[in-house]
């Protein structure tokens, strides 16, 4: 079925900003997606930093999705959606820029309110925060709060 | 947790919360009257009040009438003999609260520690706090027992407790915590010395945002003081950081230049906006580079100082004008290509992020 971002809205109850394309299928695509300050890698591309322990608490993605992260300022969050049973997700992966990896057997979305969505063909992604330099901060590196 | 519980908490920290960043005048008898109680409580007669209109002015002036030789010093308020019987007699209701709450109610401290207490502890610090050793308030350690308890936190999460469970540890704990209370909800800040106590008026103005999941506050404005007391006293603040007023209200590359503090500079720069800086400091261009999976934006790179970059990028998605929002990061002055440069700020080297399908 061709995902619209006003039916996906529609599903998940998520309002997103008017002015955002509302009637066009949202892309799905099984490569690197960016929306605004989270960028979903597929994990075949960075399997070498990005290691998932065995013991890691795996969830399945819940019906109204799960926050993935929460904007600063009362800001939007970005939210995992998929349909019941077809996607799981755990935050330890051993990966310091990652917020978490999720593995999925059906089309999967990320929503963000003024973002739009990005759909993600069925497969293992991991989600990763943007940094800036900070010399003078420990580590070199602050996360961006878009 | 439940949704049910979750909101439970959030609503109970709001209220709380809504109580430490309050900018109503002080109920001054109500003050005086709970304070009163409380020397009563430690054994001791009720003090001289002595009102000021806010920390800044408790901090660095003396009460009238208090003897030059007076040992109880500003910097060393955690000996105060006052402060530390009353801290002791605090420490023991807590002790009595929790242990009660470990017995009994262990699954309302799971509920309630985090998402009211922390939070409000963190909120607390990152507000009045943060304020007060934003200038170099006299003697202010950040973790000093007196204004530990000067913070709603450990009031707002008993009386979660409470709400939720009923009496906890019978009417003396619930009379010693509900002058605590009283105190906390009738003024600012107080200072307890033998004869005299000092008592603050809260701030007449007070901007503050939301920065993390469990409902954390701290000060921010982008017009004017972020926090601001009668007799003048103010402090402006981006984000969370305390800087010079100029920052806030008269940004300007000069001053970015003349700047020594990274901190100040990276805010007066973020409060400018990183397109209109990099213009109006003329910042040279390293490179430039089509972005990828971005259709028709340019990532472009330009020298900052010694040691940074940084890179001006587009967003994925229109605003409601329908132009497209630029923003500028900071990366390390190591990179030289604009593509590198934007798959650095996610951990990625440039042919990785080269591979960018699509940017919303």
């Amino acid at each position: 079925m061709t995902m619209t971002l006003a039916s996906l809205s529609e599903q998940t109850g998520i309002a997103v900003l008017d002015h955002l394309e509302q009637s066009l299928a949202i892309p799905v695509i099984d490569g690197l997606q960016a929306q605004g300050d989270l960028l979903v890698i597929p994990l075949r591309v960075v399997a070498e930093s990005v290691r998932v322990p065995g013991g890691a608490p795996w969830r399945d993605v819940p019906p109204e999705g799960v926050e993935l992260l929460r904007a600063e300022a009362g800001g939007n969050p970005h939210t995992l959606v998929a349909d019941p049973g077809t996607c799981r997700w755990t935050r330890r992966t051993g990966d310091p820029l990652a917020i978490g990896v999720f593995e999925a057997t059906a089309v999967t979305y990320l929503v963000h309110p003024e973002h739009g969505a990005s759909g993600c063909a069925p497969g293992a992604y991991v989600v990763r925060r943007q940094r800036e330099h900070d010399r003078d901060r420990w580590g070199g590196t602050r996360f961006v709060c878009d | 947790m439940t949704g049910a519980a979750q909101r439970d908490a959030a609503d109970i920290r709001e209220e709380w919360l809504g109580r430490a960043l309050s900018t109503a005048p002080a109920d001054r008898p109500a003050a005086e009257a709970a304070i009163s109680h409380l020397y009563r409580l430690i054994g001791l007669d009720p003090p001289r009040f002595h009102w000021v209109a806010s920390p800044l002015a408790a901090l660095e002036t003396v009460p009238p009438g208090l003897r030059p030789r007076n040992t109880e010093k500003i910097d060393r308020l955690d000996e105060w003999p006052v402060a530390r019987l009353l801290a002791a007699d605090a420490e023991r209701l807590r002790c009595d609260l929790d242990g009660a709450i470990a017995k009994r109610f262990a699954g309302l401290d799971r509920l309630f520690r985090r998402p009211i207490r922390d939070s409000l502890t963190a909120s607390g610090d990152g507000t009045l706090k943060r304020a007060v050793q934003g200038t170099g308030g006299i003697g202010f350690r950040s973790r000093n027992r007196w204004y530990g308890l000067m913070c709603v936190s450990w009031l707002a999460y008993y009386d979660a407790v409470r709400r939720a469970a009923g009496d906890i540890t019978g009417p003396e704990a619930g009379r010693r915590l509900g002058l605590w209370n009283a105190a906390a909800g009738a003024a600012g800040w107080w200072w307890p010395r033998r004869d005299v106590c000092t008592v603050s008026e809260r701030p007449v103005a007070l901007r503050t945002e939301v920065w993390g999941d469990d409902g954390q506050v701290r000060l921010h404005s982008a017009a004017g003081p972020a926090i601001r007391y009668a007799d003048g006293w103010d402090v402006h603040a981006w984000h969370g950081t305390p800087v010079p007023s100029w920052v806030i209200d008269d940004p300007g590359v000069d001053r970015i230049a003349r700047e020594e503090n990274v901190e100040v500079r990276r805010c007066a720069i973020e409060r400018i906006g990183w397109p209109a800086y990099i213009e109006e400091a003329g910042l040279r261009l390293v490179a430039s580079a089509p972005d990828p999976g971005n259709p028709g934006a340019e990532l472009r790179l330009y020298d900052v100082h010694r040691g940074t970059r940084a890179l001006l990028a587009v967003n994925g998605s229109v605003e409601r004008d329908g132009t497209r929002r630029r923003y500028g990061l900071t990366v390390p002055a190591s990179i030289d290509d604009p593509v590198a440069a934007a798959g650095w700020t996610y951990g990625l080297s440039g042919d990785q992020y080269a591979l960018l399908a699509r940017r919303t």
